[in-house]
């Protein structure tokens, strides 16, 4: 068997499952919601209200495993990814811009909501057979976290605008960390701390470049995005 | 010996620091080259330690070098060190004519600075976690780099190039954790699951299924930053748009970094899987890699998008050596990363005096460059045949240890393929640059000198000639102590 610790032996109907499958629940949908939006406005809503739910399931783990790492970690995601973030988007780029809605879409709500939920179904299919032992919280957990890494890879694929993709990446960034914290929770923390700093390095610099882009093209949308390529 | 480890991190930093204080390109660009050197001479000095002693540990693992860290330690130093004299005749020349402010000259050299520490610390550690966070750290420095000049190509390369490889390199933390996962019946503390050396200890025990799904996303993973088919979209953008000694870093430093990371991986794989699952993996993306490198060169639009293409083919015949396997697949890898990094960097450098000169990137708006740099004109041609793999330079003998090893271990139609796309890009590449460099000069001087001044004329063809004096020498003969650096190497990743 490939167990080590306690997490990973965490029965889906204990008090602590039930709090991190329904954790998980929620953040798929935050994650469906983000991809059935036009707002930008929005997209950074959803986002956050996603990150504030995985702080609560790192909370719910930490307090499982007694472990300080793990209540840092949540309390960084709280604070970073679930105001900082959030509030950074918003300020130094929707407002600034005065963006209001994306039309960069390559594809139409609906149909990108059709193709989300194939992806989740395709999902659970191919966790379950197998890979995650029975009736654990992490059978619930791994096909959701996976389910959420499709569906941010979803939208930076069907959006073109570098916002969208940039809340792409990030909720395919809480799709990981989700996994993480219910199938290997003994991760040690200097590597997630470093995943983090990483994180908000890539963040920054994308806002950087974003500004940058926003205020050559007075629109910083991919499809504008089209001077590199083949002669 | 660690601190000699720690120095070769420490001593690229210093031109960033020199950059709080001072804005001025000729003072960092010196500051810069010293440091460069400086790494280099002690690269050398801990990879000539390390092929005789066989591992240091410290740290719990953090801190881990054996000889395959000491052969990619030295060959990144010395790119860097090739960069470093090539940035600071870049930067002067570009201050001199305006084209940069002094907050992106203090820019430039703060992230050069950190995307070269970062790459050289990624070879020391051993655990694959902090691997994964200094490798992500050095993408992040070098799409700085890339965006500098800020201009909208240059930002939107600097986009792709950021979304693209950070998506990758997520996928390549996937993979990881996957092997954390693999690893969850071993003995021994958490910190030991991800580290390289415990893991490789124990790679027979390692849970099969997981492991598979953990190799898998960190080909791709890491494939993304390597630069392989068909997750390379990134790659000729970021080239073309970054100033050209960061794309010699790009292209020769930050490829090979992610190839290393890879080998790592492969190397777990063995003991519980067999050869055959990474090796086929490894042999498709390669193959892929090097049809669409073959495809693309033949178009003549932009000469650094072409070079650029040029490392993705390269970087799929390293892939490809490494999937043929047995020591002389991997001797050939080996050597073919040590000689393409430095050909590559030459031919980037060089692309760099082109572009000052001729203020154009198109190839059929350059002609007659050896009449007007003479010095320029001739590295282009002779880096051009080299990075081809024309004898006598040093990748004529790693490619054909390649084919050798293609022939002992697998198919001859595999390495008859091989060969045909080689010869493709070696008539496309060689062609293009023979036009650059041989045709009729144009009536009037586009851009102006390249490099007015005396100082920075010795400090722009340093490099070149150093490289391309190297790269003769692998040519026709493999010192001695860097034949014993990879075959232990070989010997530490393969038992």
């Amino acid at each position: 068997m490939l167990i080590t610790a306690a997490i990973e032996h965490l029965s889906a109907a204990s008090t602590e499952g039930v709090l991190l499958t329904m954790a998980a629940v929620v953040m798929l949908l935050c994650a469906f919601a983000c991809l059935g939006s036009k707002l930008f406005d929005r997209y950074v809503t959803y986002y956050g209200l996603q990150s504030i739910v995985l702080s609560f399931a790192a909370g719910v783990v930490a307090l499982h495993e007694h472990e300080a790492g793990l209540w840092v970690l949540a309390g960084l995601t709280l604070l970073v990814k679930g105001i900082g973030i959030p509030y950074g988007t918003r300020h130094f780029l929707i407002e600034r811009f005065a963006l209001k809605r994306d039309v960069a879409l390559s594809t139409g709500l609906s149909s990108s909501l059709i193709l989300g939920a194939f992806l989740t179904a395709f999902a659970f299919l191919a966790i379950r057979a197998g890979t995650v032992p029975d009736a654990l919280v992490s059978q619930a957990t791994v096909p959701i976290s996976t389910a959420i890494i499709l569906l941010g890879a979803l939208s930076m694929v069907v959006r073109r605008h570098t916002i969208a993709q940039l809340i792409g990446w990030l909720i395919i960034e809480n799709g990981v960390f989700l996994g993480a914290i219910t199938i290997v929770a003994t991760f040690p923390f200097i590597i997630e701390a470093g995943v983090f700093l990483d994180l908000v390095a890539a963040v920054l610099i994308m806002i950087a470049f974003v500004s940058g882009l926003a205020r050559q093209l007075a629109e910083a949308s991919a499809p504008q995005l089209r001077q590199l390529s083949e002669r | 010996m660690i601190a000699l480890a720690l120095i070769i991190v420490a001593l690229p930093l210093i031109p960033a620091l020199a950059a709080a204080l001072t804005p001025q390109a000729r003072t960092l660009g010196l500051i810069s080259a010293a440091a460069g050197t400086g790494a280099l001479a002690v690269a050398i000095t801990l990879a000539i330690d390390l092929s005789g002693r066989h591992r240091v540990h410290a740290l719990s693992g953090f801190i881990y070098l054996d000889p395959l860290s000491g052969f990619f330690l030295a060959t990144i130093a010395l790119v860097v060190a090739l960069s470093s004299f090539g940035s600071a005749a870049y930067l002067r020349a570009e201050e001199e004519r305006g084209e940069l402010s002094p907050l992106q000259v203090r820019l430039y050299f703060i992230f050069f600075a950190l995307f070269a520490s970062m790459m050289l610390g990624s070879f020391e550690t051993g655990n694959l976690g902090l691997l994964w966070v200094l490798i992500e750290a050095s993408t992040l420095a070098s799409c700085v780099l890339v965006g500098l000049e800020a201009k909208a190509v240059s930002l939107e390369a600097a986009w792709k190039y950021i979304i693209i490889s950070s998506f990758g390199v997520t996928m390549a933390l996937v993979g990881t954790l996957f092997l954390y996962y693999a690893a969850g019946n071993l003995t021994g503390s958490p910190t030991d699951h991800l580290t390289w050396s415990f893991l490789f200890a124990h790679a027979g025990a390692l849970h099969h299924q997981s492991l598979r799904l953990a190799f898998l996303l960190v080909l791709i993973g890491y494939g993304t930053k390597v630069g392989l088919a068909p997750m390379h979209t990134w790659l000729p953008d970021a080239h073309s748009e970054a100033p050209s000694p960061a794309s010699a870093m790009l292209s020769a430093a930050l490829l090979n970094t992610g190839m290393y990371a890879i080998i790592r991986f492969q190397a777990l794989t063995k003991p519980a899987l067999g050869s055959g699952y990474a090796s086929h993996a490894l042999l498709i993306f390669g193959f892929a890699s090097v049809l669409v490198g073959a495809l693309f060169i033949v178009l003549r639009g932009n000469f650094k998008r072409m070079f650029a293409y040029s490392s993705i083919e390269q970087m799929g015949i390293i892939a490809i050596a490494l999937g043929f396997g047995g020591t002389l697949g991997f001797y050939g890898a080996l050597l073919q990363i040590l000689t393409h990094a430095i050909a590559k960097a030459v031919l980037f450098l060089t692309s760099g005096d082109i572009v000052l000169r001729y203020r154009t990137r198109l190839i059929d708006e350059v002609r007659g460059v050896l009449t007007i740099t003479p010095l320029t004109g001739a590295v282009l041609l002779l880096a051009a045949l080299a990075v081809g793999g024309s004898p006598p330079f040093g990748l004529f003998l790693s490619e054909f240890t390649i084919v050798r090893a293609g022939l002992q271990r697998s198919s001859i139609v595999l390495v008859a393929a091989l060969l045909l796309l080689i010869a493709i890009v070696f008539i496309a590449l060689v062609g293009a640059a023979s036009d650059m460099a041989l045709g009729a000069s144009p009536d009037r001087p586009t851009g102006g000198p390249a490099y007015a001044e005396r100082s920075s004329r010795v400090l722009a063809a340093t490099p070149l000639l150093a490289g391309l004096a190297v790269l003769l020498v692998l040519g026709v003969w493999i010192p001695t102590g860097l034949n014993t650096l990879i075959m232990h190497s070989i010997h530490a990743i393969s038992g």
